[in-house]
C-alpha cells in the first residue's frame, strides 16, 4: 500500500533528505521545506520504504501537493 | 496559565501598536500583523484592544491550560479543537486547567490567528511594549518565538465567566480572501525621476503574488519588470536603479522596492535602508498583510489619497468603539 508526504506549508524545497529506496521510520524528516525564510522539516507520516522522490531543490509547492511516494514495509 | 505542548511554525507575543518611538534609534515597532484580530479579540474578552495575544503562523500548534480561563481566537480559522471538540472562533469560551487546545494548518484563507486571554498575558514590558521582536530578539517572551515548555503567566481578572459567549457582530467580521485589495498613498519614490508611468500603471493594474520567503520583517511579492525603472542605475546609491542614499523607512507599511521586489514593510522590519519606497500602505489595511499567505495569495494595490486613509483610519477607531461591535 502506497502512502505520500505532502507538503504542509507553500515554500521552496530546500534539500531532500532520502533516497529511493531507502527505509524510514515514522516522523523521519525526508524534505525540508523553505517557507518564511524559515527551514521548515516535513516528516514521514509513517514507516515505510522510499518508492519515488517527486521534487527536487528549488521546486515551488504548494500546500498538499505530494513530495514523496512510499510504500509499506 | 498555557504551556505549548507543539511550537508549530512560528508562535509569538504581540500586542498593538507595538513598541513605537523608539524608530529613530532603529528600532522596529514589530506588534500584531493582523492588528484587526487581536483587537477586536481582546475587546471580546474584555480587555484593552491593544493587550498582547499569542499570534500563531500557520498553525501546526497545541497548547495546554493549567488554570481556568476564558479566551477568544480570532484570525484565521485553524480548525481549533479542545480535548478533541471543535470550539468557535471570534467568540469567547472557557478553557479549564489539564485543557488541551490544538490548532490545525491554515486553511484556505487567512495565515494567522490569535488566542485572546481575558485578563492578558503577563510577560514583561520592554520600552513600553510586550511585542516580540523576533529580529532583534527582545520584548515579548525572552524575546523568541515560543517553543515546547514554555508556560506563559495570565493575569487574573475577576468574573470572568461573564464574558463566556460574547461573540463579534458578524457585520464587523473582516472578510479573508486570496486576492486582496490593498490601498496605498503614491511616494516619495513615485515620481518620473525613479518610476516610469507604465511602471506605476503596472503597480496599480497587475495581481502581486506574496513570494514564499515573506515573513514578519517584510511581505515581498514577485518580481517587477525592467520597464518600472526610470534610472539605469542608483546613481551615487548603488548599482541597481532600486538604490538611493539611505533614508528612513516608513514603519509601518512603506512600500519598499528591493532590487525588483517590492517588499511590504511590516512588524520588525527595518526602520532605515538605502532602497527607495514608492507608496505606503494605508493604516487601515495593515492587518491584511498578516493575513495573505507566502506562496498562494496575491495583492491588487489601490491608488487612495491621505484625506481617504485618514477618513479609512478614523472609521476603523470608530468601529472599534462601536456598542454592537460585541453581541451575545
Amino acid at each position: 500500500m502506497d502512502f505520500t508526504l505532502n507538503a504542509h506549508m507553500p515554500g521552496l524545497v530546500a534539500r531532500v533528505t532520502c533516497e529511493v529506496g531507502q527505509e524510514v521510520e515514522e516522523n523521519q524528516e525526508l524534505v525540508v521545506l523553505n517557507c518564511m525564510k524559515t527551514e521548515i522539516s516535513c516528516l514521514s507520516p509513517k514507516a515505510g520504504k522510499v518508492k519515488e522522490i517527486l521534487v527536487a531543490e528549488w521546486d515551488e509547492m504548494d500546500v498538499d501537493v505530494p513530495m514523496i511516494v512510499l510504500e509499506e514495509v | 496559565m498555557i504551556k505549548v505542548l507543539n511550537g508549530g511554525i512560528e508562535i509569538v507575543v504581540e500586542d498593538w501598536p507595538g513598541r513605537v518611538g523608539y524608530m529613530g534609534l532603529g528600532m522596529s515597532p514589530s506588534g500584531a500583523l493582523d492588528n484587526l484580530a487581536l483587537q477586536i479579540g481582546n475587546i471580546i474578552v474584555g480587555n484593552d484592544p491593544g493587550e498582547a495575544g499569542i499570534e500563531i503562523t500557520a498553525g501546526y500548534c497545541s497548547f495546554e491550560f493549567t488554570e481556568d480561563k476564558v479566551i477568544c481566537l480570532t484570525g484565521t480559522d485553524m480548525s481549533a479543537t479542545v480535548n478533541g471538540e471543535s470550539v468557535p472562533t471570534w467568540e469567547a469560551f472557557k478553557v479549564c486547567a489539564g485543557d488541551q487546545i490544538k490548532f490545525d494548518h491554515f486553511g484556505e484563507v487567512g495565515f494567522r490567528a490569535y488566542i485572546l486571554i481575558a485578563g492578558g498575558i503577563d510577560v514583561p514590558l520592554y520600552l513600553d511594549s510586550k511585542s516580540t521582536c523576533l529580529f532583534g530578539s527582545y520584548g515579548g517572551f525572552e524575546g523568541r518565538k515560543l517553543k515546547p515548555g514554555d508556560e506563559l503567566r495570565g493575569i487574573a481578572v475577576p468574573n470572568q465567566d461573564e464574558l463566556i459567549g460574547r461573540k463579534v457582530n458578524p457585520k464587523y467580521k473582516p472578510e479573508y480572501k486570496n486576492v486582496w485589495d490593498v490601498r496605498l498613498i503614491v511616494g516619495p519614490a513615485s515620481v518620473p525621476d525613479y518610476v516610469t508611468e507604465e511602471g506605476m500603471d503596472y503597480l496599480f493594474s497587475h495581481e502581486h503574488k506574496v513570494r514564499h520567503d515573506s515573513n514578519r520583517s517584510g511581505y515581498r511579492l514577485e518580481e517587477l519588470p525592467s520597464f518600472f525603472f526610470a534610472r539605469e542605475n542608483g546613481g551615487e546609491g548603488g548599482d541597481h536603479p532600486s538604490n538611493w542614499i539611505e533614508s528612513g523607512y516608513n514603519m509601518l507599511g512603506a512600500v519598499n522596492i528591493n532590487g525588483n521586489f517590492p517588499t511590504l514593510l511590516i512588524g520588525d522590519g527595518p526602520t532605515f535602508g538605502g532602497l527607495m519606497c514608492s507608496a505606503n500602505i494605508i493604516y487601515a489595511d495593515l492587518w491584511i498583510i498578516g493575513q495573505t499567505i507566502p506562496g498562494r495569495d496575491k495583492i491588487k494595490f489601490v491608488q487612495t489619497t491621505q484625506e481617504e486613509a485618514k477618513q479609512a483610519r478614523i472609521e476603523q477607531l470608530q468601529m472599534l468603539k462601536k456598542e454592537d461591535l460585541v453581541i451575545r
